[in-house]
């Protein structure tokens, strides 16, 4: 009950002209990045950080919020009618999207996209609305051991489970982790790793390392690709609607897209891609048509679309009520809020219930204009993929170094964000993931904060984080998620080569 | 152009860069002074975190020295593509400050559509010129954000002023 009356005093705040115009906004802007390949809300987000410097919080998260969303909705386009997913929560959904395109069912492909991110948007938003109290009451169970041990969980899940290889995972957190160490030591005032370089005191701002790794870094590895990938774009042609059939086969996955989505996307398990993925498999299982998965089975698309709309507001659950990023976005997200000297977690329920509501109530709303956006107005969108590509990172790259100068107004951020531009290309090269280095950056100081707090409460026993069940629970998990793929990736090399000493 | 190789070989640098960097880290925290009275001081987290990269960076090496490296069929790279995005940028450093926002960005803008394969210059001067002489005017004048317009161009309009005095 009380939660209902905080939601609609929320859609007293989000209902305003005013906030109405920033969601829609949002939404828009969201859709635009989503569809166009190289740009993704994380970038975008930062980019428009220092823009937003003036702008009350409310309405400044509202339309952050829609861009969020927007993205997930957008990237669906590109990853159908383009053979390059424009996100990477819409990988899965190239397969059997661009397969539909290609036999003239791109229109149906997109509408259960759109009608299915707008299901599972809506139902999320709604768990997302019952959830988010819930884990506030968690949280203030919370004491510095417990938070700095579900950050731990955190940077973990987040490593373990992306990209192919743990060790490459490991690498850039580690990296993030330690350009979080540059600055000033905010308990004793000491300066670590400034090479004393003024303008390092400050530290390395997460928008330098977010706009050189997702811009300036992926625009190098595009151009060095470039030669050697051919797109293919498909027009829309025939019906535009989606037929019995298609609605026959498409609600089921769009319920079960979403029952994996929020879920996985509120633990700190990290993004998109996983219930994505888990989304195709479950379909592929239940499917009476196993045969069509790869070859344009409709319920491939509809299943994994919603599936990433609803880990979006599942993510936005530990943000809010915990101030535990889960994904790049999210920690971009994190970074807005330190911008405006807020700090996630039960006290921000507490002292901007209008911040917090407005913008649950916002994704509402937001869902609603999308679902106009993204299914009578699609033709537009698609105009968008015809930006001839070099104008296009071009123009990324003009806006990458506007929103890196405009920070601080300094050549030197110009200089970091290039090195970290180029050591972001080598990752792309050597397959490193980036989104735990952008993590590790934002979470690492925080872990270190809580660490410190939690030991000068102890007077420096650091037995308290296993004392802790809470945090001794969080801490054995962790340690779980890394440990036991180790041990049975080498079981299973044992077992390859035992089975070759046999023959 | 890259083969299995030099990916083999990047493979190995990435491991003893992240190794190198591990060793710095740890350097450069035991050079600095302690600080006593903090139950645990700033130095603490540096050393886990140059520990984790030092064995990090061993495991790499390790993978890349027994061949488990991304792209084992091969990945094919245009380097003078890269080599000139990245010299867009710097040219770009070198000049704000001097030629202003519009000329340098303009120029960052044709060298990257450059190395995206475009041949239109003129085309890509104007479309350029367009779009930071509108992020300039939104910025400077819609946004309250001072982006460069150049100390050359400051001194040309300060120019007569100075001449009278």
């Amino acid at each position: 009950m009380e939660t209902l009356v905080a939601l609609s005093s929320g859609f007293a705040v989000a209902m305003t002209p005013y906030n109405l115009m920033w969601s829609a906004l949002g939404v828009t802007i969201g859709t635009a990045i989503g569809v166009l390949p190289g740009i993704g809300p994380a970038l975008t987000l930062a980019l428009l950080l220092p823009v937003t410097y003036g702008l009350e919080p409310v309405s400044a998260f509202i339309m952050f919020a829609g861009i969020y969303y927007g993205a997930m909705y957008g990237g669906s386009t590109t990853a159908i009618l383009l053979n390059t997913p424009g996100e990477s929560g819409s990988i899965v959904t190239a397969i059997d999207g661009h397969a539909m395109a290609q036999q003239g069912r791109g229109a149906q492909a997109l509408a259960t996209a759109a009608i299915g991110s707008f299901i599972a948007g809506t139902i999320a938003t709604l768990a997302l609305t019952f959830v988010a109290p819930l884990m506030v009451k968690l949280a203030l169970l919370f004491g510095p051991a417990e938070y700095f041990a579900l950050m731990v969980l955190a940077l973990t899940t987040v490593t373990a489970v992306l990209g192919a290889s743990l060790s490459r995972g490991l690498a850039s957190l580690f990296f993030g982790l330690a350009l979080g160490l540059v600055g000033i030591d905010l308990q004793t005032g000491q300066a670590r790793l400034t090479f004393g370089i003024l303008e390092l005191l400050d530290g390395i701002d997460t928008v330098i390392v977010a706009v050189g790794l997702f811009a300036i870094g992926e625009t190098l590895y595009n151009a060095a690709r470039y030669r050697f990938e051919k797109e293919e774009i498909y027009a829309l042609k025939g019906s535009k609607w989606m037929g019995k059939e298609d609605w026959k086969r498409s609600w089921k996955p769009w319920l079960r897209g979403t029952a994996l989505g929020f879920p996985i996307g509120a633990l700190p398990a990290g993004g998109s891609e996983i219930p994505t993925f888990l989304s195709y498999l479950v379909e592929k299982r239940l499917s009476k048509h196993p045969e069509e998965f790869g070859n344009g089975a409709i319920e491939a698309v509809a299943g994994p679309e919603a599936a990433n709309n609803a880990s979006a507001a599942g993510t936005l659950a530990p943000l809010l009520s915990l101030g535990l990023p889960t994904s790049a976005t999210a920690a971009i997200m994190l970074a807005a809020f330190q911008q405006y000297g807020l700090q996630p977690g039960p006290l921000l329920f507490d002292n901007n219930p209008d911040l917090v509501w407005g913008m649950i109530a916002s994704l509402y709303i937001g869902n609603a204009l999308l679902l106009l956006l993204n299914l009578p107005l699609v033709g537009l969108w698609v105009k968008l993929l015809v930006i001839p590509r070099p104008w296009l990172y071009a123009g990324i790259l003009v806006f990458a170094t506007l929103g890196a100068y405009t920070l601080n107004n300094n050549v030197v951020d110009l200089v970091i964000l290039w090195i970290i531009g180029l050591l972001g290309f080598g990752m792309r090269v050597l397959d490193v993931p980036v989104a735990p280095c952008v993590v590790g950056l934002i979470l690492g100081p925080l872990a270190e904060q809580q660490f410190r707090r939690a030991l000068a409460i102890s007077q420096g026993d650091p037995m308290v984080f296993f004392t802790h069940p809470l945090s001794l629970g969080l801490l054995i998990t962790a340690a779980l998620l890394v440990l036991v793929p180790v041990v049975l990736k080498a079981r299973q090399n044992r077992r390859e080569q035992d089975a070759q000493a046999q023959i | 152009m890259t083969t299995g190789r030099s990916l083999k070989i990047g493979e190995a640098g990435l491991g003893a860069a992240v190794l190198a960097l591990g060793a710095f880290i740890a350097f450069e925290t035991s050079q600095a002074p302690g600080a006593a009275n903090a139950v645990v001081g700033p130095a603490l987290f540096p050393y886990l975190i140059s520990a984790g990269l030092i064995l990090v960076g061993l495991a790499l090496l390790r993978e890349a020295l027994t061949g488990h490296i991304a792209h084992a069929q091969g990945l094919e790279l245009d380097g003078i593509a890269v080599v000139l995005v990245a010299v867009g940028l710097i040219i770009q450093m070198l000049l704000l400050e001097t030629l202003g926002w519009i000329p340098a960005s303009t120029i960052l803008f044709m060298v990257v559509a450059r190395a995206f394969g475009s041949r239109k210059i003129v085309k890509d001067a104007i479309l350029g010129l367009a779009l930071t002489a509108a992020s300039f005017g939104l910025f400077n004048y819609g946004l309250d954000l001072n982006l460069p317009v150049g100390s050359v161009f400051e001194e040309l309009m300060a120019g007569p002023d100075d001449a009278a005095e």
